[in-house]
């Protein structure tokens, strides 16, 4: 009886350690969404790196700025060169932890990402709500949330200010699959 | 008739001013096809360029369309886009292709292992270099 509860203990173990390690992806989706008098501005990002520890519940996303791609070309020059200054700030990132991230399982549920948010060299502390389901072998986090251009420090000439929006919404939608070294 | 051609004037400075506008306003993203490469490069090389400075190989390959020959290690398809992704002699980093949608059209005659050149916009370096609307 000894010997039965030992070997399905370390079967039980073996399969809770299975999944525990590093969860990763790099063709995350972020695009982002501005609306305004004027016209409506959007670009998608699919280059995005996120990764999840679940050891610690520690999130890392890191995305390339050129990477943002826009429906017209003079509204990706206007975004890289005068607005997020990519050739100075060719990142943005994205450092925090998932809160409760014990109880995230195979159902979706809500859960709340705290850390430090990069975007054009100044960085602010956010709390993102995102919705996350954790399979076998991945993890899904998707939501949105709203950032503000001058928290940034980025500028907008008044020509322009009714055609971009002074907050613009953050989508996300990131597909993590376990990690293997 | 003084005022009448200044009123003709001005009235064809307006309709060039509105048509320069609008041409730049809706200006082409750029033909990578029909444009010659800025660099021609192995995955091997721009890997190490990017890996020992970053930031002067940011200055020189951002934005520029780069053709980079490699070996594939990996195809998949995302989002109905491909992704090919070029193994190099780090085996943690790697290139990686998003392809436009014309060349993701004929990406069923590409095998893993298979060497091959593929020409596209570098957006930067996170783990890996990132080349988007990739054709080859």
């Amino acid at each position: 009886m000894k010997l039965i509860i030992t070997i399905v203990t370390c079967f039980l173990f073996v399969a809770i350690t299975y999944s525990q390690g590093k969860y990763l992806t790099k063709s995350g989706a972020i695009s982002f969404y501005s609306k305004a008098t004027m016209e409506d501005i959007s670009a998608d990002n699919n280059q995005v790196l996120s990764i999840i520890d679940t050891d610690n519940s520690k999130m890392a996303i890191s995305i390339l700025m050129k990477s943002f791609l826009f429906e017209k070309a003079l509204m990706q020059e206007h975004f890289n060169e005068n607005y997020v200054e990519s050739d100075k700030y060719p990142k943005a990132t994205f450092k925090g932890e998932i809160l409760n991230f014990d109880t995230v399982n195979d159902m979706v549920s809500k859960k709340q990402v705290k850390g430090f948010l990069t975007i054009h060299g100044v960085s602010k502390e956010i709390t993102i709500d995102a919705n996350m389901t954790k399979k076998e072998n991945s993890i899904l986090v998707t939501g949105d949330f709203m950032i503000s251009l001058e928290d940034f420090n980025v500028k907008i000439p008044a020509v322009v200010a009714k055609n971009i929006a002074k907050k613009i919404k953050v989508t996300f939608n990131l597909n993590h699959q376990f990690y293997k070294k | 008739m003084k005022v009448k051609k200044i009123i003709l004037v001005i009235l064809i400075l307006g309709i060039v001013g509105a048509i320069i506008g609008y041409k730049t306003y809706n200006k082409p993203h750029l033909n990578i096809v029909a444009t010659k490469a800025d660099f021609n490069v192995s995955a091997n090389k721009i890997i190490e360029d990017f890996s020992t400075d970053e930031t002067t190989a940011n200055s020189k390959y951002l934005e520029k369309i780069i053709a980079i020959k490699g070996i594939i290690s990996d195809i998949k398809i995302e989002k109905e886009k491909g992704i090919i992704t070029l193994k190099t002699n780090d085996d943690f980093a790697s290139i990686l292709c998003h392809l436009s949608e014309e060349a993701t059209n004929k990406m069923s005659d590409l095998k893993v292992g298979e060497s091959i050149t593929i020409k596209g916009i570098c957006t930067g370096y996170l783990m890996d270099v990132i080349l988007v609307k990739s054709e080859f």
